[in-house]
């Protein structure tokens, strides 16, 4: 791919500003609680793009194309079974108590809730992972750019990690949510063309019908067995271990999504950011799914549009979106396209280090090293934090270069660890007998039925190092089942432990707990104003989406 | 300044210029075939638009503040 003199220019742009909206913001931070929590008074429009587009990472935008690619229409259940329904339980029933109980950060919550042991387990987890999460994003940014664009590794890592490490140590998380509503723009502007001009070519919705085998047209057709549909997972592990486990696990409890809902200016707000974010969310397969399925149709009636090998021998389908850009766009437009694509790999590396921001300062620092200390002292460990935070991504990138099976098997453990997280918060806001001890125990259990699941059980090739007792069609069906297996196992284990261990008591889980907190009264009459007219609606319009594509 | 804090100022003005570019660039670029002048133009266009109604929206903001700010 040969990029002009324009395409650097745009590029060089779009840094230009993400660098100056920190510069500006600069002078809005004045303490702790401006830098990390952004004051709590984030516009609701902003709180709820940004609520998308800190997922809008290089996973989602280049790995929901190649799964695009590779499933299909399947790969929609990410969104219309997956995200939207998560997240409209998020706004109408979690929200009340995240914001309501003035905690800044999800770890915090667990503390209030539970006791300091729960909270730190899951604050040391979860900072461990923001930190890998962005060093892998950094790394898979740099593999492209060398890849696609024949740019330096080194270079690539530096320039990319010091423009984030510039607008957050500036603004703080104010100034990443800004950055991350701009790069939404731009993602969604700077492929959406790519889509109608790959369409155009592949002969419209008539060209993919024609084109693209049938079975990677539907979302629900061939369900009723594994063997029976591209994504080799039956009906039940797709509702239960994607569509409850976790979607609800990740958009219900990930810190780094919440976040950006938390720092919202009322409750109202905060409840409403997740709900009115699911609008973009549905709407969003048209720009990370549709093109993958747009390489099948024109893959089948042009040539060049084949994709490469991986180091393994297989098609490499990461390298989907990369292809129809460079087959696709013109000079000028491609640049727009790298742009938005350098966007994606910014953008989840910036919401990875502002949360890791938070929960370090507020959650192990405050918590575990200085408990008293001056606002300033906090803002200067925040910004110290945002330093440390993007070395330790800069070293995780280079450490993935040289030992990418030690990344996989990171990736593998943390996946363990997150199973079985929705089923602690599900038992302790909605159960006022879930005890810290049962929340806890019930924690480790389930992150230990993971791992002896994953060690049971193989699926292409991998899992099974204990011994094989199962084997399913796709990892991804026993990725679904791991995640089912630690839900219940956690939920088992908490509940059990929680009738035998002393309660906390009822008084001090007052705003805590569904059973002992006023409830929310949805009294706006305007409907978009209204928490739970607006998630009606949102699942309505998504239960629609899935007939309609059945 | 305030206007420098409102973020459809900044969206605005940076999807005007990335049009602007384009447009521009549709123009100059006449060695290209015809359907690609015809994508930057489109995209071009369609950006400064975009640009010009975020720009607008958030000059609306300052005169509904300065409306408000009569009231008190």
């Amino acid at each position: 791919m040969n990029l002009h003199l324009i395409d650097y220019i745009i590029i060089a742009l779009y840094f230009l500003f993400v660098v100056s909206i920190g510069i500006v913001l600069k002078r809005k931070i004045k303490t702790g609680n401006d830098f990390l929590m952004s004051n709590r008074s984030i516009p609701l429009w902003i709180t709820s793009l940004a609520f998308i587009s800190a997922n809008l990472g290089a996973q989602e935008v280049l790995g929901m194309a190649a799964s695009g690619a590779k499933y299909g229409m399947y790969t929609t259940h990410f969104y219309w079974l997956g995200a939207a329904f998560a997240m409209v339980f998020l706004g109408i029933f979690m929200m009340p108590f995240y914001y309501g109980s003035k905690a800044r950060s999800v770890p915090e919550y667990l503390k209030l809730r539970f006791d300091e042991k729960t909270r730190t387990f899951n604050a040391l987890s979860f900072a461990v992972m923001t930190v890998f999460s962005s060093g892998i994003s950094l790394y898979a940014l740099a593999m492209l750019m060398q890849t696609v664009l024949a740019w330096n590794f080194d270079v690539s890592i530096w320039l990319a990690a010091g423009i984030v490490l510039a607008y957050i140590y500036l603004g703080g998380l104010t100034s990443a949510v800004y950055n991350e509503v701009l790069q939404f723009f731009l993602i969604v502007l700077g492929i959406a063309p790519l889509v109608y001009i790959g369409l155009q070519k592949a002969g419209g919705w008539q060209g993919l019908v024609h084109n693209v085998d049938n079975a990677k047209l539907h979302l629900w057709k061939g369900m009723g067995s594994a063997a029976t549909n591209p994504m080799g997972v039956d009906a039940f592990s797709l509702v239960f271990g994607l569509g409850f486990v976790l979607a609800f696990g990740y958009w219900c409890t990930d810190f780094l999504v919440v976040q950006r809902a938390m720092i919202s200016k009322n409750l109202n707000a905060a409840r409403r950011t997740p709900i009115i974010a699911t609008v973009p969310k549905i709407m969003m397969p048209l720009v990370v799914i549709l093109p993958g399925i747009v390489l099948l149709a024109l893959q089948n009636q042009f040539s060049g549009f084949d994709l490469p090998k991986n180091m393994n021998g297989d098609t490499d389908y990461n390298m989907t979106l990369p292809l129809l850009l460079q087959k696709l766009y013109p000079n000028g437009i491609l640049g727009v396209g790298i742009t938005a694509l350098i966007a994606s790999f910014m953008s989840g590396m910036a919401g990875n280090v502002t949360a890791f921001n938070t929960v370090w300062t507020y959650d192990i620092y405050q918590s575990h090293i200085k408990r008293s200390a001056s606002d300033k002292h906090y803002l200067n460990v925040g910004r110290a934090t945002t330093v440390f935070g993007i070395l330790l991504s800069i070293l995780t990138a280079y450490v993935a270069r040289g030992f990418n099976s030690i990344m996989d098997l990171l990736q593998l453990v943390f996946s363990f660890v997150n199973a079985p997280l929705f089923a602690t918060f599900f038992l302790g806001m909605f159960w006022k007998k879930t005890t810290a001890n049962g929340a806890f125990w019930g924690l480790l259990s389930g992150t230990t039925a993971a791992a002896i699941t994953h060690g049971l059980t193989t699926a292409e090739g991998k899992g099974g190092w204990i011994t094989n007792i199962h084997t399913f069609y796709s990892g991804t069906s026993q990725a679904f089942n791991i995640a089912g297996i630690a839900f219940i196992v956690c939920f088992i284990v908490t509940a059990l432990i929680s009738t035998m261990t002393e309660k906390k008591r009822e008084n001090e889980l007052v705003g805590l707990v569904y059973s002992l907190t006023p409830k929310q009264k949805d009294s706006a009459k305007v409907w978009y104003k209204n928490p739970l007219w607006l998630g009606v609606i949102m699942l309505v319009v998504t239960v629609i989406l899935n007939i309609i594509f059945y | 300044m305030n206007k420098l804090f409102d973020l459809r100022f900044v969206i605005g003005s940076f999807f005007l210029l990335v049009g602007i570019l384009l447009l521009g660039y549709s123009f100059l670029s006449a060695d290209t075939v015809l359907s690609m002048h015809t994508i930057n133009r489109w995209c071009g266009i369609f950006f400064i638009v975009f640009g010009i109604i975020m720009i607008v929206l958030s000059l609306q903001k300052d005169a509904d503040d300065e409306l408000l700010e009569e009231k008190k």
